[in-house]
């Protein structure tokens, strides 16, 4: 209570200490007077009796001093007043503060940028409630596309028999559908769930309500919620949103709610729908399909239970699964289930590339921290006397380095608030940057965490500079002071801690260059692969006539979609400056997600040989000279392949290398096979071969080419809608014409993926051109800063040793030899720092493989034109300090 | 001349509350000269002292201070004891007496056996 009281005092006695003062200075006048005034009545004359009582007062001053240290807090005070200090010695010297300061403000802005961007994206806990207990499962085979096959509803259901260990199993199957409005018509994208997915996945609306089981099965109303994004981007936040009709693929679904903010994955979602909106998704085809996988899941640990048990249930019934249904999964392509932490399944598609940026930004705040500890070691030498006077007049060890932490502060602090402006105004970009990587993007940005974090960075920094800084030990400034010392030369072990210092500057460089060069070089090696393609001027789109449901169960409908996009095509064709008009799904460059099993007439497969798998894309006779897709043999499609005539397909090279090495594929016959087909229109009927195509780039230019059978469009259903349309020059001037002939025959089909094969081949590279620009930058600023570092930490070595080097030259060295001198001091640490940063950088390209392309990690050629340009950069900043030391005049520094 | 004698810690409080109960409200150079003349001398305060435990014992809330005109018509700041001060003065009397039987005790029977 008592200790309570005095300390609420003494907070108090903080902010009245002006009027205190000038009480107190009464108070002690008052005694004074009264003691002298005892003094002459004792008969003492008027000035002894004043000296008397000063005397016996102890001093004034001091009793003062006494009481404010009493009265408030005087260790915040004297904080409050070192830092006016610091501020005040620092405004002495603006050029160190600045260049500290700028140093400071990019390491660290670096660090809080990318900081940022692993904490919304890896590291925040997820807005689902107790988001730490969902898993994803994920589905997987060998071969190309087979890194995600997704689940059937056979499989779930005895996923959801077999692992007690998951409370709930959610289903949710990705699609697309056209978002029919009075703006036109987008497609957007959806999410088919089951009435337990909101449940399982601990999520609540902000608006109406979310589906629930009674939304489940056929005869109930069509449903949707929104995802808090879509109903932002689309509606503008519009809070009577609820019990409104939106048009979803030509059929009314009624909005019963908001759903908070969430992240999905794979993908960005728009609305999430109750089964009843898709026919497919409740017919027999697909609740009886085990191979008919178009469901993701995501499910809850059970209350106790453990992931490991979890992976060892659903690998056990994943097992019995297999062996009772064998074929529904091919041995050879070796099916697996993988039960993983639902924010790890989030981040995994940027965690390495985040902490490789991560990585980076610490390694620029670590050449930055070393480049300001040397700065602080230089100034310290050059303020030893400052510091002698300081201590003379009473300063113990202690306050001094007080002091010092005081300044440290400020700099630091400095730097992190222009850090911290940096960083505002990098989110935008960074969160463009993230969205390519991350569903959770949107989930960026700079909160207190982050700021904490930046602030620890800070403070932590300040700490280290103000120890690097060697202070003599307490009870040494004596023997100074006596010795009359103005500065001392720099100790060795300062000497030391500077060139240590200089070597891992060096060495960090080295490897932030080395990552850059990859990482660069990776992205021209990108650059450079061939699409395939004999032309880059070429235009593609994809215009949507028909919704899945008709498209699958309505072939009128199918038959008037093509001979729309017939009229489409003939349209175009007749534009001056197009040279070819087709039609043709995906377009080139886009992978297609429509694969099958696919076997060769009279081969069999040899024991263990997995079964080979191919897209399939449709064409139609104009498609490949349009598209510029070269056909290797046979012949085109024609005109004559029509419905009725034979069924022929053209399947390109990785195909016919896989089916038919050493032969001639032409004439061959291949079929789709596989129990899936039995829930498609499509037959597993024998088709002639009549060409062999060439591989193109579908899955990106980094990908490998993936097995394709191209089916003619007329001997196939009209699906994706893709139109590729060839210029003899500047083919994107032609897009606005096109767009309106589209427009004139199919007024309210949504028109996407406008894009020429230029553009669409810079999608694939841009996200490793951003990477390598990123670091490319870190690695530039790590190496003018290490540059700046070197020159300084010679030139102040060479105005150290000013004295030296004139005796040296008296004695006869010449300038050339004074100049090799300091050239040798700098070399040596450029040398160390060389070997040290070339071994790092071979260990950070092996965590980095991931991200190259066309490189190796040990690639040569980046290497030594690291280690060239780092030397180079390293002996430039040598040779002006030496250049210094040898322009030295023995005479002047004798006498001086 | 007296021996002089440091002020040990602990017990300047002791006196000041002790003089204040003796005497009613007083400044502090009163106080230092009434504990300077009880100590005959002895002890001498300088306000580097004095004051800073004035104001600690102020802030603990067991003196209390004002500003009045002194016998001979100047300002001066009185100290005077509040409840809490006093009853303070009693616990620590009591503590203070406590302590100096116990150390008796031990010193008494060192000199016998010596």
């Amino acid at each position: 209570m008592r200790h309570l009281r005095a300390a609420l005092a003494r907070i108090a006695g903080v902010f009245t200490k002006h009027r205190a003062d000038a009480e107190l200075q009464e108070e002690l006048r008052a005694h004074l007077e009264m003691e002298t005034a005892e003094h002459i009545r004792r008969g003492v004359p008027a000035d002894e009796a004043r000296r008397r009582a000063l005397l016996t007062s102890g001093g004034l001053t001091q009793a003062a001093e006494a009481v404010r240290d009493r009265r408030g807090l005087p260790w915040i005070e004297s904080v409050a007043a070192d830092i006016r200090y610091a501020l005040r010695a620092l405004r002495r010297s603006p050029a160190f503060a600045a260049v500290v300061v700028t140093t400071l403000a990019l390491g660290i802005g670096a660090n809080t940028a990318i900081f940022s961007v692993v904490r919304g994206v890896l590291l925040k806990p997820l807005p689902h409630r107790d988001g730490d207990r969902l898993v994803y499962l994920r589905q997987s085979m060998d071969g190309p596309g087979g890194t995600n096959i997704v689940f059937s509803v056979p499989e779930v259901r005895d996923l959801r028999n077999g692992a007690p260990s998951l409370a709930g199993i959610a289903e949710y199957s990705p699609w697309t559908s056209i978002h029919q409005s009075d703006d036109g018509a987008v497609r957007i994208n959806v999410g088919l769930v089951t009435g337990n997915y909101f449940e399982v996945m601990g999520l609540s609306p902000v608006l109406g309500r979310l589906t629930r089981p009674s939304d489940d099965g056929p005869g109930v109303p069509p449903v949707a919620v929104l995802t808090h994004e879509f109903w932002m981007r689309r509606f503008g936040g519009d809070s009577s949103i609820v019990g409104r009709q939106l048009t979803l693929d030509r059929k009314s679904v009624t909005v019963i709610g908001v759903l908070q903010p969430a992240p999905f994955f794979p993908d960005r979602v728009d609305a999430l729908l109750n089964m009843v909106n898709s026919e497919h998704h409740l017919s027999a085809t697909m609740v009886e399909g085990r191979t008919h996988r178009m469901t993701e899941v995501v499910a809850r640990l059970a209350p106790g239970a453990t992931l490991e048990r979890a992976r060892a249930e659903v690998a056990a019934a994943y097992a019995r699964m297999q062996s009772r249904f064998n074929g529904a999964y091919d041995p050879a392509s070796h099916y697996r289930v993988a039960v993983i932490p639902f924010h790890e399944a989030l981040g995994e598609r940027a965690r390495l590339t985040l902490w490789l940026l991560m990585g980076a930004a610490a390694f620029v705040l670590i050449i930055a921290a070393a480049n300001v500890a040397n700065l602080t070691l230089m100034r310290g030498v050059r303020r030893e006397h400052e510091l002698v006077v300081r201590a003379a007049l009473g300063a113990g060890v202690a306050r001094l380095r007080r002091l010092l932490l005081a300044e440290n502060l400020v700099l630091t602090l400095a730097g992190a608030v222009f850090a911290v402006l940096m960083a505002i105004g990098g989110v935008r970009l960074l969160i463009s940057f993230a969205a390519r990587y991350s569903p959770r993007a949107n989930e960026i940005r700079l909160d207190a965490v982050v700021l904490g974090f930046t602030v620890a960075l800070s403070v932590t920094l300040a700490l280290l500079l103000s120890f690097v800084a060697s202070l003599p030990r307490e009870g040494t400034f004596a023997g100074w002071i006596s010795a009359g010392v103005r500065r001392m030369s720099g100790g060795l072990r300062r000497q030391r801690l500077q060139r240590g210092l200089v070597v891992a500057q060096i060495a960090v460089s080295v490897v932030l260059l080395a990552g850059a060069g990859l990482l660069t070089r990776t992205m021209i090696q990108l650059a450079q692969v061939s699409t395939g393609l004999k032309t880059e001027e070429v235009l593609t789109m994809q215009v949507s006539l028909l919704t899945p449901t008709e498209l699958l169960f309505n072939p009128a409908a199918d038959a008037s979609a093509k001979e729309r996009y017939g009229r489409m095509r003939d349209a175009i064709a007749a534009l001056p400056g197009v040279v070819d008009a087709a039609i043709g799904s995906p377009a080139p460059l886009r992978s297609s997600n429509v694969q099958f099993d696919v076997k060769a007439e009279g081969k069999a497969l040899a024991v263990g040989e997995a079964l080979p798998h191919a897209e399939l894309r449709t064409a139609d006779p104009q498609y490949f000279r349009a598209a510029g897709i070269p056909l290797l043999t046979g012949r085109p499609f024609a005109t004559t392949d029509e419905a009725g005539s034979g069924k022929v397909v053209i399947i390109n090279e990785t195909l016919a290398a896989r089916l038919f090495p050493n032969e001639d594929p032409v004439g061959q016959r291949i079929a789709w096979t596989g129990d899936v087909l039995r829930f498609t229109p499509i037959s597993a009927d024998w088709r002639t071969i009549v060409g062999v195509a060439g591989n193109t780039q579908d899955g990106g230019l980094d990908a490998e080419p993936r097995p394709v059978v191209f089916m003619p469009f007329a001997q196939m259903l009209a699906i994706g809608g893709g139109l590729v349309i060839r210029a003899d020059s500047n083919v994107s001037g032609l897009t606005a014409a096109a767009t309106r002939i589209v427009r004139r025959i199919a007024p309210t089909a949504p028109i996407e993926n406008v894009l020429t094969v230029a553009q669409i081949k810079d999608q694939s590279v841009s996200p490793r051109r951003l990477n390598a620009a990123l670091v490319s930058s870190f690695g530039i600023l790590a190496v003018l800063i290490a540059a700046v570092g070197i020159a300084g930490v010679l030139a102040f070595s060479v105005s150290a040793r000013t004295n030296e080097i004139g005796i040296r030259m008296s004695l006869g060295a010449d300038r050339g030899r004074v100049q090799r001198m300091i050239l040798r001091e700098g070399g040596v640490l450029l040398a160390i720092g060389l070997v040290l940063g070339v071994t790092g950088a071979l260990f950070a390209a092996r965590v980095i493989r991931g991200l190259l392309f066309g490189v190796a990690p040990h690639d040569p050629i980046t290497f030594i034109g690291v280690a060239v340009t780092m030397a180079a950069i390293g002996i430039v900043a040598c040779w002006i300090p030496a250049l210094r030391a040898a322009r030295i005049d023995p005479a002047i520094t004798m006498r001086s | 001349m007296a021996e002089k004698l440091d002020v040990k810690q602990g017990t300047l409080a002791l006196m000041i509350l002790g003089t204040l109960d003796v005497l009613g409200p007083l400044h502090g150079y009163g106080v230092a000269r009434r504990i300077e003349e009880t100590s005959k001398n002895r002890l001498t305060l300088n306000y580097g002292t004095l004051y800073p435990a004035l104001l600690k014992l102020e802030q603990e809330g067991f003196v209390t201070a004002e500003w009045r005109q002194s016998e001979n018509n100047r300002r001066a700041k009185y100290y005077a004891l509040t409840a809490a001060g006093r009853k303070q003065l009693a616990r620590e009397a009591h503590e203070w007496h406590q302590t100096t039987d116990l150390i008796a005790a031990f010193l008494a029977p060192k000199r016998e056996a010596r």
